[in-house]
């Protein structure tokens, strides 16, 4: 009698805490809902101009080969060049003084959703001076930001730029403000004037590489441009002796 | 009772969270504090598992033993209790380090986390009751 009086009298308790758990689901799946309402980037549509490019460079001013790569930050085969050959490229010719590397973004927005903020990430870090951590971050993290893994790639952005010291407030202004965007879209125009259609793209001299490079096959192209960088910077010779023309150095990049 | 409504509470606070972690919910409503900075920095997570989502077990589990501790069966068991205490200091000890990285290490305060720590301390103390309350009885059978 008694444990059946107790039992009646905690219904309303259970009743009203059952209700308590659908609220904090409604609570919950509202929250979730919400997610599709988060600002988005505007800048899919925007063009550049080559005149706003500016890409990111490596390497001595005077080094006697450019080298140019279009990138996209959440392609995975430039998230596979820049974990596994660039390292080799910085250090075998970029650091020995054979090259200089410029790094132009290529946003492929059409096909990859956190891209451009991904572009905007690292712009916001080039102004402390820190561009390249914060490129090398994002590749070696792209599963972790990229569009299939969240709508919300900003917080781990946030959480790259706190770990590598950077003032957050101030790349995080820059970011939310899209301060850069002229600059990223101008590197992407830059491409398009080039004939870039998809990424990695490298121009070594002055061939395009379009289907990626391994180590090897960019220092080849290096040596190969390096000789040809340093035949068109001889002084002319004299006019050959001979009644035939001078043979000239076949395509010359 | 109170230990579940409170349990319930700290559930949806860190289930909020965990789902905020894992890319479900967007952006984090914070109007006090800096949710994001604390949510995105390295100490979210806690042996490759997000703390949140910690805090989701351990809630579920206090939920789990205080309702269990309202059924005929189990009411007056001093084991249940005791159980539920220990969860609950386990817990606020985990919360109170929590919040000392907040204040003195991530230098910035996250508004949920907060709530979750307030809650965990008042379920302490129920539990704390609780186990005092079951003793009694107890001790007059």
């Amino acid at each position: 009698m008694v444990k059946a009086r107790r039992k009646a009298d905690r219904r309303p308790f259970f009743m009203a805490l059952g209700a308590l758990a659908l609220a904090g689901v409604a609570a919950l799946a509202y929250q979730a809902s919400k997610k599709s309402d988060a600002p988005k980037p505007s800048i899919v549509q925007q063009r550049g101009t080559p005149a706003n490019a500016k890409p990111y460079v490596l390497g001595k001013p005077d080094a006697p080969v450019q080298i140019m790569e279009f990138a996209d930050f959440e392609c995975p085969g430039c998230a596979q060049f820049a974990t596994i050959t660039e390292p080799d490229v910085r250090q075998r010719l970029v650091d020995a003084g054979k090259a200089r590397y410029s790094y132009y973004d290529f946003p492929l927005s059409e096909i990859h959703r956190n891209t451009i903020s991904a572009s905007n990430a690292a712009a916001c870090a080039d102004e402390q001076g820190r561009f390249w951590e914060m490129h090398d971050k994002l590749f070696n993290g792209q599963p972790n930001w990229n569009g299939a893994a969240t709508d919300n790639p900003k917080r781990v952005f946030r959480t790259y730029a706190s770990e590598l010291g950077i003032k957050v407030d101030q790349w995080e202004q820059c970011y939310d403000a899209q301060k850069y965007l002229a600059r990223i879209m101008g590197n992407k125009a830059r491409g398009d004037s080039l004939g870039v259609g998809g990424t990695p793209t490298f121009v070594i001299g002055k061939r395009v590489f379009k289907n990626g490079l391994t180590f090897d096959q960019m220092a080849a192209w290096v040596d190969s441009a390096a000789v040809d960088a340093r035949a068109a910077a001889a002084p002319a010779r004299p006019p050959a002796k001979t009644d035939s023309a001078p043979k000239r150095k076949p395509g010359g990049a | 009772m109170t230990i579940a409504v409170l349990s319930l509470l700290g559930l949806f606070v860190a289930l909020y969270l965990t789902l905020y972690k894992v890319g479900v919910i967007g952006e984090l409503t914070c109007s006090i504090g800096s949710c994001e900075k604390v949510q995105t920095s390295k100490w979210a997570m806690f042996s490759g598992v997000p703390v949140a989502a910690w805090g989701v077990a351990a809630y579920a589990a206090m939920l789990t033993l205080s309702i269990a501790g309202l059924r005929e069966r189990w009411e007056g068991s001093r084991a249940l209790s005791y159980a539920l205490l220990a969860l609950a200091a386990a817990s606020l000890l985990f919360s109170a380090w929590l919040t000392y990285l907040e204040l003195f290490v991530i230098d910035a305060i996250c508004m949920w986390c907060v709530i979750s720590a307030l809650l965990i301390a008042c379920i302490f103390v129920a539990g704390v009751v609780d186990v005092s309350v079951v003793r009694r009885q107890t001790s007059e059978v």
